[in-house]
């Protein structure tokens, strides 16, 4: 059976249900047992005349990166769809409206610009529409039945996703939205019946049941729920606003209350004030608000308070490109904030990794007493993912808290300087344990002291803690493991996929390639990193900033230099820009 | 007077003996002597003795400033926050255990400067928390510049011409804000502090107590003792907290007069 590798994307204007279609697309490859991986973009302001694209990549093995050719392209206004002509090639099948609601000349619509070869299929998208079920709304719908019909994708996979998000608007507009679907489907069914194509072979043992669809936001506002979460405090901010409203909708169910706080500032404020308390609680936040943050990051970190934050990076700097994506963020997650202040960052690099490792940020935060951040980026929270939906153990969200001994009362030192710089904790209500928690430099036991002494036994018990923090964090895993490597890339966050499969294709061509993937920011194994690198000729960072952040904190375990590839275009990386670099790295080499 | 440390540890150590005063610490506040934290300190103490409350079961919760110092001089649990954030972090503090009595304590810089945003949101929410706004109307401190607080023409080293800017009204504020319990207090008078804390404690939302007080060190002009003493005085014999037009009219007309301002009734 051929591998399928298929990309669609749907193109229309704000207000088409250009969304919508992409995610029922989504929906029904996951359940005809595909591997889905789909990214929407849409315009920054909600009421502009703004474009809105989806992008849908649907494979027989596991997706791992976006989609860089669209195979379809299924076009809700001609106008709009223009942009998507360079992504199209000889052989891709676009859908357009025969008769559009609005009508757009010729010259300034996709079909004069489309590559040749590209095949056409033309369908009254709107009068089917109106006609089945009396309304132009459900040309969407009708668009996807023609999708179905040309390309084989077996209809009763979307008749089923679309009666599941429709159930709750009652049978009516399940009906309305079936019949656009059928409509569409009819239609091609009978027009191209010529032409009809079975790209999507039917699978018996793919059972695309046990498969959720989730974005990197849902999969974090999950484990947060999963993890306890019992106080969520927030404020607005793309792309991390999902993650509140996911929590506000489903947290409450499970005891947990979210509140929206005035500003960034309060939110960690609050959070560190309910863990002080003993109770878990979390934040997210982009760039800007991650920026407010860090005061009183550094104070969980010197009042050894945990917190959780999640950093769901945009373009910056400033307000930047709010609804691009970036992976700028990481010396601030690391770096940022007044003074010596080492806390533990750790990046995700898929949907599943989003909600295993918020859910292991809590156990983190609460064993190291320390802030966490988890850093993510706009394109792994928006993303979606067709993934077994998670489990978790009791081990997994087990409390990971450290109490002071009954014996130790009368005597108790907060801050004991213990060998692995983890001091026993108390909350208030336990008794006999009372202390105050604070910003200021403190003895053991908490009292302020500037000291020099005391200051150095204290900063290098904190840094001895963290540091300690990294037997209990994700190792670097290498892919293609090897004992030579002429390039071995180093990736990290959302940029990983692309990594894994750039090397893979590289390595089919022949070259010595391996992947190295870092979860772990700070603190980060050294030593596997540094074997690494050591053992590949060329040492290549793919990253999503300017000068190569995750570059700047590793370069140094090597003697020769890293190599960089930095993209700034506020859109992920494709897997061909790091394949053609490493190619071009190795023909440099061989002349 | 200059009193020797050594004098004061050991007259601190027959109070703390007596259990007396079993909520405060055996550290010696750092206030300079004279400063009317202290009559703040035993008005808080002193409620705390007699609501019989556990030690444990208390948090008191600071921002930075003189009164950012406060936790250390008390033997309950304690949260000594950054500049500003003390009313964020009580108000985590007390959702993530209402079982807690929590109260928080701050200057006037950090509350109506640099925390001055927070001030509306935790009242809005009504959380349950007792907000003690030491307002000195300086900052101390850092030795000495204006605060919001500090009257037009205040001459200080960072105002050496006199301030400009017009003076914010805490009480007024928080009445504006919806505040459900508002008092007014004077430092040197650590009873009608207690019992106004007394009364506020039980309000089971946002209560701020906005206490009048000096700073010997810094201010020579304004809040002194001699002026405090002479411009305080309680509210009308016929005042009514419970109405809210009454409260607003009070406030507006005057600046010092103390008691129970506003409480809501539930």
């Amino acid at each position: 059976m051929p591998e399928v590798d298929f990309t669609v994307e749907v193109c229309g204007m704000a207000g088409d249900g250009t969304i919508a279609a992409g995610g029922l697309i989504n929906e029904a490859m996951s359940l005809g047992g595909f591997s889905v991986l789909g990214f929407d973009s849409y315009p920054a302001e909600i009421r502009g005349f703004g474009r809105c694209v989806t992008n849908s990549r649907i494979g027989s093995n596991e997706i791992v990166a976006l989609g860089e050719h669209a195979h379809a392209l299924i076009s809700l206004n001609d106008e709009q769809s223009r942009s998507r002509a360079p992504f199209l090639s000889e052989h891709s099948l676009v859908f357009f409206d025969s008769n559009p609601p609005t009508y757009v000349q010729e010259e300034k619509s996709l079909l004069s610009v489309a590559p040749p070869g590209v095949i056409i299929f033309g369908i009254p998208f709107s009068d089917l529409a109106v006609s089945a079920a009396g309304s132009s709304r459900g040309r969407n719908l009708t668009a996807l039945g023609g999708f179905a019909a040309v390309t084989g994708i077996e209809p009763d996979f979307f008749r089923e996703v679309i009666k599941n998000k429709f159930k709750s608007k009652g049978d009516r507009v399940v009906d309305i939205n079936l019949k656009s679907f059928d409509a569409g489907y009819e239609y091609a069914m009978g027009k191209f019946a010529d032409r009809l194509l079975q790209l999507f072979p039917k699978s018996e043992d793919r059972a695309g049941h046990d498969k959720v669809v989730l974005s990197g936001n849902q999969a974090i506002g999950m484990a947060a729920i999963d993890a306890g979460l019992k106080l969520y405090f927030g404020y607005p901010i793309t792309p991390a606003t999902p993650i509140m409203e996911y929590l506000a909708k489903y947290l409450p169910e499970h005891g947990g209350r979210v509140v929206q706080m005035e500003d960034e500032i309060s939110s960690i404020g609050a959070v560190i004030g309910s863990f002080y308390a003993g109770v878990r609680a979390m934040t997210a936040t982009s760039g800007p608000g991650f920026a407010l943050m860090t005061e009183l990051i550094t104070h969980g970190v010197m009042a050894e308070i945990p917190a959780v934050i999640i950093d769901a990076q945009r373009a910056g700097p400033s307000t930047g490109l709010p609804t691009k994506t970036e992976q700028s963020d990481l010396q601030a997650a690391v770096f940022g904030g007044p003074g010596d202040s080492a806390r533990i960052v750790i990046a995700p690099t898929n949907v599943e990794e989003c909600y295993y490792f918020t859910l292991k940020s809590f156990q983190l935060a609460e064993k190291y007493q320390t802030p966490v951040i988890v850093l993510t980026d706009f394109f792994l929270d928006n993303r979606v993912e067709n993934r077994p939906l998670p489990k978790t153990t009791g081990e997994q969200v087990a409390c990971w808290n450290i109490f002071p001994g009954e014996s130790s009362k009368g005597r108790y030192q907060r801050y004991d300087d213990t060998p692995s710089g983890i001091s026993p904790r108390s909350f208030p209500g336990m008794e006999g344990f009372n202390f105050t928690a604070t910003g200021l430099e403190h003895t053991e036991k908490g009292t302020p002291d500037y000291s020099p002494e005391n200051h150095s036994k204290m900063t290098e018990k904190r840094h001895r803690k963290i540091r300690s923090a990294l037997n209990d964090l994700e190792k670097p895993v290498e892919f293609f493991p090897n004992d030579q490597l002429d390039v071995g890339v180093i990736g990290w966050g959302s940029t990983f996929g692309s990594v894994l499969e750039a090397v893979e294709k590289s390595r089919k061509n022949g070259f010595k390639v391996g992947a190295l993937k870092i979860t772990s920011i700070f603190p980060y194994h050294s030593e596997i990193i540094k074997a690494f690198m050591a053992k590949s000729k060329f040492v290549l960072i793919p990253e999503l900033n300017y000068e190569g952040q995750l570059a700047n904190l590793i370069a140094h375990l090597d003697l020769k230099p890293v190599e960089r590839l930095n993209f700034v275009t506020g859109a992920p990386i494709p897997p061909s820009a790091i394949q053609n670099r490493v190619e071009e790295l190795l023909e440099v080499r061989a002349q | 007077m200059k009193i020797p440390a050594r004098v004061l540890a050991d007259q601190l150590k027959q109070i703390k003996d007596s259990g007396r005063f079993s909520p405060r610490s055996g550290a010696l506040p750092t206030w300079c002597p004279g400063c009317g934290y202290f009559g703040i300190h035993q008005g808080l103490n002193e409620c705390i003795a007699s609501l019989g409350l556990p030690l444990h079961e208390i948090v008191t919760v600071s921002g930075i400033g003189c009164a950012g110092r406060y936790p250390f001089f008390t033997n309950n649990y304690g949260l000594h926050t950054v500049h500003g954030r003390t009313l964020p972090a009580a108000t985590g503090v007390k959702l993530a255990n209402p079982k807690l009595t929590v109260f928080a304590v701050g200057g006037d810089g950090d509350g109506l400067a640099i925390g001055g945003g927070h001030l509306p949101h935790i009242a809005r929410r009504n959380i349950d928390v007792n907000y003690l706004l030491f307002d000195n109307s300086i900052y101390g401190l850092t030795k000495g510049q204006p605060s919001p607080t500090s009257p037009i023409g205040s001459k200080t080293k960072a105002s050496p011409y006199g301030t400009t800017d017009r003076p914010l009204n805490a009480t007024l504020m928080a009445l504006t804000y919806g505040a459900s319990f508002v008092a007014r207090l004077f430092a040197g008078d650590p009873k009608g502090i207690t019992e106004a804390l007394l009364e506020g404690v039980r309000n089971p939302g946002f209560s701020i107590f906005h206490i009048h007080t000096s700073c010997v060190t810094f201010d020579k002009a304004f809040k002194t003792w001699t002026n405090l003493k002479k411009w305080t005085h309680p509210l009308p014999e016929d005042y009514d907290p419970t109405d809210i037009r009454r409260a607003f009219d009070e406030v507006l007309r005057d600046d010092f007069s103390l008691g129970v301002i506003y409480k809501r009734e539930y």
